[in-house]
């Protein structure tokens, strides 16, 4: 359970930095295009951000906010308007200059409809487009619509696009399918630290350094270290793994598997690969019910099985400590909401908790009238109705088929049947969306950390609202009430405040439950031994968020096949 | 050789048959404290010499690396695997899977379902096979065309996606013995063409050959030219066949139940708990997870043994 | 002309074939649960996925979207992949090949393992080598693809011998043809021989029996009888006439070892066409499913051609039987 200490310990002091190299990593799935703007799949965000850059970046290791393309920024007394002052001097890395016309652009590009941009609801404030002003070619000025807590932490959402490539694209409609998977790398522009050099489709994608990026480091040395940057795409989890082993990529795209950890353990030992610790998963397993009140009209369950106790029933009968040690192989931490201390600035230590007791689980259930009234295992309401009900999960995650396993088996000690019905992700969906199922056990992204960023799950109107979603109106008193304080949440811009208010969405989401959490993974990743000045971050990409400082020892095992 | 057959599948009939009550433990129950556990080999000589057989239990030493160390100072006597449920220290003969069930107990309970979903599939392909193979070999022209396109229009159709359409129209929770006739079905319904067009090839060459025309010449009826005289030249192929498609379709379940249609997790299958172990982690480190698949070449070979025989005893009568 | 007449019935055959089974596909692909927009619905507004559905059609009754496409498919042009934002038929053009060469030297390798076992096992059952290779093929019957794959990769990794997947190494990636050449024949083996295992194994079975069959003939007893050995007699008659179920399997075989290859693909990172079905299965691309189904339609007709073809060469008789 100890934390894993940091590589430079067992490897001795980490050399300084030096140029050149190339690192290899693994990456899951194709890229499906380069264009940021209007494709969200991984492998188009990870190129963005080695090869494009945002006004400000979100330091994923410290969490906070740092200039990047902007040098600067000030605020005005509303907290309305900021005005960014660009870096001099700045190229994309065909020369031409980026100047505050690309700003508008992306913002353009994002806020135009034949753009299918993805990015749009990330860059809404109050629910409008933000205001932006370019009074010369190194200041823009933004403004937002109405008060809002993260302030520029929004800009971290907005990958800047080149105008000067894009620009025809945007005016003749074609904006959505530009930068196809298909456009060749001179077509394309860079102004992060790595330029795409060549892309062969179900194999590789290369990147090379980019001469003309902007950044140095303290030293005044041109940043990033490394020569050439390859993604290696290895669609199946195992044979990554064992490329990992065998030396052949020097470090993945997604966390170890906790039974992982184990099988790589001798290669740390013999000084091959060094296993970092990136913290407690933001994201977790949700197991919710459907509460949407025409699901239960004619079910003979419907007195107790929409109800709140018998949701704290559930979260009582399941011993959490068991749950990570069977699932993650201990390496999780309990939780009792979807806010895990992964996430710093917003987990609360604090939060109401159900601790593992049946006896309270039993006492919860007797009081909906659940009663074991006859010869079998299982309880029955007055009617005789057996408690009992379906979990929909996901074929072929491991990790959701073993934790409803593991909450089966606790809830089969309470008198509770519930009976898991894996199926294929898109289904699930689909009855999720619907609202055709009784229970759901899946994980979703929260995509931001700030709640503001990421309101869809608790606001009742929001897409993610999974337990009743679509709602015009609040449904219920408690849910009007979380509306509220999230809405007075994002308009603070004090951080203590804002932070106040979300405890208290979050009290509230515990007394309710509509969703029920178990435990959050400790996540581990495993890098080879000779790339160093790694900074693991919270979010994917866990590690080549910083690619422009990490550096390579130079006579390191870079074997090519 | 058919002396070891016979006791091989004997052996497999009774762990079909009698599979639940002989696994020692409760196939869907998970161990906490042993997951990955690995097999406690039996033994017979202790620290007092020789015993009764025995096994040493082990202890979890580091969950995260699933390192178990045997407790050489305590014996479990083996006897003890008929009253196990009763609680102490659990044996695993055959070691422990990913949730810390008994391999042995999942291996014995599983057998039925499996070689059961299996055998009627088998049959169920190799009868439809046999009959439209037959039918299309015998009567020729535009029917044999027909026929034969629908089998390759079968045999590239994407079927996961006929059960998942399938899937979505059906009850959420379905009864073991509904997923069970499906899933028969289904295979059945993927199988035969493979069937059917080696025997109608077989078909179409024994009807050109003399001893038919003199059947016909003699007045034989179709049905008798059929079975008399053409389907017992199918005999091998058809053994054959079964034998292909009786292992396909134990693996094949965990494919099926990837969409949606498969037995609950406590009811094992060694098709998925094939799939289960399909990583690099079982096969560097916990082999013994992969023990379904010798159970499975276990079935494959009796089959072999035993429609080998039949076949040649079909042949020589 | 006979054979001509004969080849293009069997090619129209094909034809309609690629179009049925296209067409189901798309079909089926409608019908099944969840769309192209499900794997981002929660990050979608309900606006913007009935825009984005709007978008790719799929708010319009399946007739109508149906007739749309396949007025298109027969001018060849099969839509664009909702994945990919790019034309269907250049993200097939640029696997398919892969996908052949990978299947071929499966092919080649799956029949240089299989059929001289078969010989082998058939003509001399009762030997251990005989037994030794059928306990072998059932055991390659009985292990899932999956494991095979692995294990084979795992044995590459651990020995060095193959590259542990891939199609080519970046550094001859850019070389000459030769290069390229020579690189591709280094990574082929692994998958190829992952692919092949479960084929050789049905290969060697129904060889064996075929041939099994075979020198029970009594044209096989009436050569041996003139004074041939047994050896001579299975290789210069039983083995001939042993063709025919043999090869009445091997359009199967080139069918299935398309639509088996992506396990194969997944695991040893080959980029083919399997794996792009299955990502288009998987997020309901389709366009992308119907054109890949059409691509795997044309593999097993072509194969089951093939094999027809080798059948009337292998024994005229098929050719005449044809004209009736």
């Amino acid at each position: 359970m100890t934390p894993a200490p940091p590589a430079a310990d067992r490897l001795g002091a980490p050399p300084a930095p030096v140029r050149g190299g190339t690192l290899t990593s693994s990456i899951r799935s194709e890229v499906r295009s380069y264009n940021r703007i209007s494709a969200r799949d991984y492998p188009t965000e990870l190129l963005a951000t080695l090869t494009l850059g945002r006004l400000v970046r979100v330091n994923r290791a410290t969490h906070d906010v740092e200039p990047w393309l902007a040098e600067s920024w000030t605020t005005s007394a509303d907290a309305l308007t900021y005005t960014f002052t660009l870096r001099d001097g700045v190229t994309w890395n065909d020369g031409t200059p980026f100047t505050s016309a690309d700003v508008a652009f992306s913002f353009q590009a994002v806020y135009d409809p034949s753009a299918k941009s993805v990015l749009r609801n990330s860059l809404l404030v109050g629910g409008q487009p933000l205001r932006i002003d370019t009074p010369d070619p190194h200041t823009v000025v933004v403004t937002f619509a109405e008060p809002f807590g993260p302030g520029v932490r929004l800009l971290d959402n907005l990958t800047i696009m080149p105008r000067h490539k894009l620009e025809a694209a945007l005016a003749g409609g074609t904006f959505a399918d530009a930068w196809s998977a298909a456009t060749p790398p001179a077509d394309l522009a860079a102004i992060g630290p790595f330029q795409l050099a060549r892309y062969d489709p179900g194999q590789r994608i290369v990147l090379d350094r980019n001469p003309r990026y902007w950044r140095t480091d303290e030293r005044g040395e041109a940043l990033p270290y490394l020569d050439r940057l390859v993604l290696e795409i290895v669609p199946d989890q195992d044979a990554e793994l064992v490329r990992l082993q065998s030396g052949q990529i020097d470090l993945t795209q997604q966390q170890l598997r906790a039974a992982d950890v184990a099988t790589l353990r001798p290669l740390v030992t013999q000084g091959r690969l060094q296993l970092l610790e990136i913290g407690v998963a933001n994201d977790v397993d949700h197991f919710f019910f459907n509460l949407r009140p025409a699901q239960w009209a004619r079910d003979p369950r419907r007195a107790w099985l929409p109800r709140r106790e018998f949701r704290q029933a559930i979260s009582h009968a399941v011993d959490r400590e068991a749950y990570a040690d069977t699932v993650f192989l201990g390496e999780a931490v309990p939780i009792h909401g979807p806010i895990t201390p992964g996430n710093r600035l917003w987990f609360w230590p604090g939060i109401p908790r159900y601790e593992f007791s049946r006896d309270k689980a039993r006492a919860l259930l007797a009081g909906l009238g659940l009663q074991n009234r006859d010869a079998d295992e299982w309880l029955e309401d007055e009617r005789g109705t057996e408690a009992r009900f379906s979990l929909i999960t996901v074929r072929g995650n491991t990790q959701l088929e073993r934790g409803a396993a593991v909450v089966r088996d606790e809830l089969r000690q309470i008198g509770v049947a519930m009976d898991i019905v894996p199926l294929e992700a898109n289904a699930l969906i689909k009855r999720m969306l619907d609202g055709q199922f009784e229970a759901i056990f899946f994980v979703f992204g929260a995509t931001d950390l700030d709640p503001a960023l990421s309101p869809d799950l608790w606001l009742s109107s929001g897409s993610a609202h999974v337990w009743n979603i679509g709602q015009r109106t609040p449904a219920t008193d408690w849910e009007a009430r979380i509306d509220a304080l999230m809405a007075e949440q994002a308009r603070a811009t004090d951080l203590a405040e804002r932070q106040r208010l979300f405890r208290e969405v979050q009290r509230i989401f515990s007394e309710e439950l509509p969703m029920i959490h178990f435990a959050a993974a400790r996540l581990y990743m495993g890098v080879s031994a000779r790339v160093f000045n790694l900074s693991p971050g919270f979010a994917r990409p866990h590690l080549l968020w910083s690619a422009d400082t990490i550096s390579v020892t130079p006579a390191g095992p870079a074997t090519s096949q | 050789m058919t002396r070891r057959a016979s006791w091989l599948i004997l052996a497999l009939v009774v762990a079909a048959i009698l599979g639940p009550w002989l696994a020692p433990y409760d196939p869907g129950r998970a161990y906490r404290g042993f997951l990955f556990a690995p097999p406690m080999p039996p033994r017979l000589v202790g620290p007092a010499g020789l015993q009764a057989p025995f096994v040493y239990p082990i202890r979890l030493v580091s969950r995260l690396d699933q390192r178990y160390e045997e407790d050489r100072s305590r014996t479990v006597p083996l006897p003890a695997l008929v009253s196990a449920n009763t609680g102490g220290t659990p044996v695993f003969l055959l070691g422990a899977d990913s949730f810390g069930r008994d391999v042995l107990s999942r291996l014995l309970a599983g057998a039925r379902v499996s070689i059961g979903v299996a055998i009627a599939a088998t049959v169920g392909a190799l009868f439809l096979g046999a009959l439209i193979g037959v039918w299309a070999g015998y009567r020729g022209g535009w029917i044999d065309e027909l026929l034969m396109r629908a089998a390759d229009f079968v045999l590239v159709l994407p079927v996961l996606y006929v059960v998942l359409v399938l899937r979505a129209v059906m009850p959420l929770v379905l009864p073991a013995s509904t997923i069970f006739l499906l899933m028969a079905a289904i295979f059945a319904l993927v199988g035969w063409p493979v069937v059917a067009r080696g025997v109608r090839a077989i078909i179409r060459a024994e009807r050109a050959r003399e001893y038919i025309a003199a059947a016909q010449s003699l007045g034989a009826s179709p049905a008798r030219i059929v079975f008399r005289h053409l389907l017992p030249s199918c005999g091998g192929h058809l053994v054959v066949q079964a034998t292909l498609l009786l292992p396909a379709f134990i693996l094949a379940e965990a494919t099926l139940s990837y969409v949606g249609l498969g037995f609950p997790d406590e009811t094992a299958s060694w098709g998925t708990m094939l799939i289960e172990a399909s990583n690099v982690n079982a096969l560097a480190r916990f082999p013994w997870t992969l023990a379904p698949a010798a159970a499975i070449f276990a079935v494959a070979l009796a089959t072999n043994l035993l429609l080998e025989r039949s076949a040649i005893k079909l042949s020589r009568s | 002309m006979a054979a001509g007449r004969y080849l293009l019935r069997r090619a129209g055959f094909a034809l309609l074939l690629v179009a049925v089974v296209s067409s189901a596909s798309l079909v089926l692909v409608r019908l099944a649960p969840g769309d192209a927009t499900a794997a981002e619905a929660l990050e979608m507004t309900a606006e913007e996925r009935a825009r984005v559905r709007a978008q790719l059609g799929l708010d319009r009754p399946l007739l109508a979207q149906y007739v749309d496409w396949a007025s298109h498919a027969v001018r060849l042009d099969f839509g664009q992949s909702f994945l990919y934002a790019r034309p269907v038929s250049d993200l097939l053009g640029e696997r398919a090949r892969n996908t052949a060469v990978l299947a071929s030297s499966a092919l080649v390798l799956a029949t240089l393992i299989g059929l001289p076992l078969g010989v082998l096992t058939g003509s001399r059952p009762d030997t251990i080598g005989a037994a030794v290779t059928r306990a072998l093929s059932l055991l390659a019957l009985s292990v899932p693809p999956l494991v095979a794959a692995l294990l084979l990769v795992l044995l590459a990794a651990r020995t060095g011998w193959m590259p542990v997947g891939g199609m080519t190494s970046l550094a001859a990636a850019s070389g000459t043809w030769g290069a390229w050449l020579s690189d591709v024949a280094r990574h082929v083996p692994l998958p190829a021989l992952a692919l092949a295992l479960p084929f050789a194994a049905t290969l060697e079975r129904v060889q064996s029996e075929a041939v099994a069959d075979a020198v029970a003939e009594p044209f096989v007893r009436a050569a041996r009888a003139r004074g041939l050995t047994y050896g001579d007699a299975v290789r210069r008659h039983a083995w001939r006439a042993s063709l025919r179920p043999v090869l009445g399997i091997y359009g199967l075989i080139i069918g299935s070892l398309f639509s088996g290859s992506f396990i194969v693909e997944v695991v040893t990172a080959w980029p083919g066409l399997g794996r792009l079905m299955f990502d288009a299965l998987r997020a309901r691309d389709l366009y992308l499913v119907a054109g890949t189904a059409a691509t795997g339609a044309a593999f097993l007709a072509l194969g089951t051609l093939i094999a027809d073809a080798l059948l009337a060469l292998a024994d005229p008789r098929v050719a005449e039987e044809r004209e009736p």
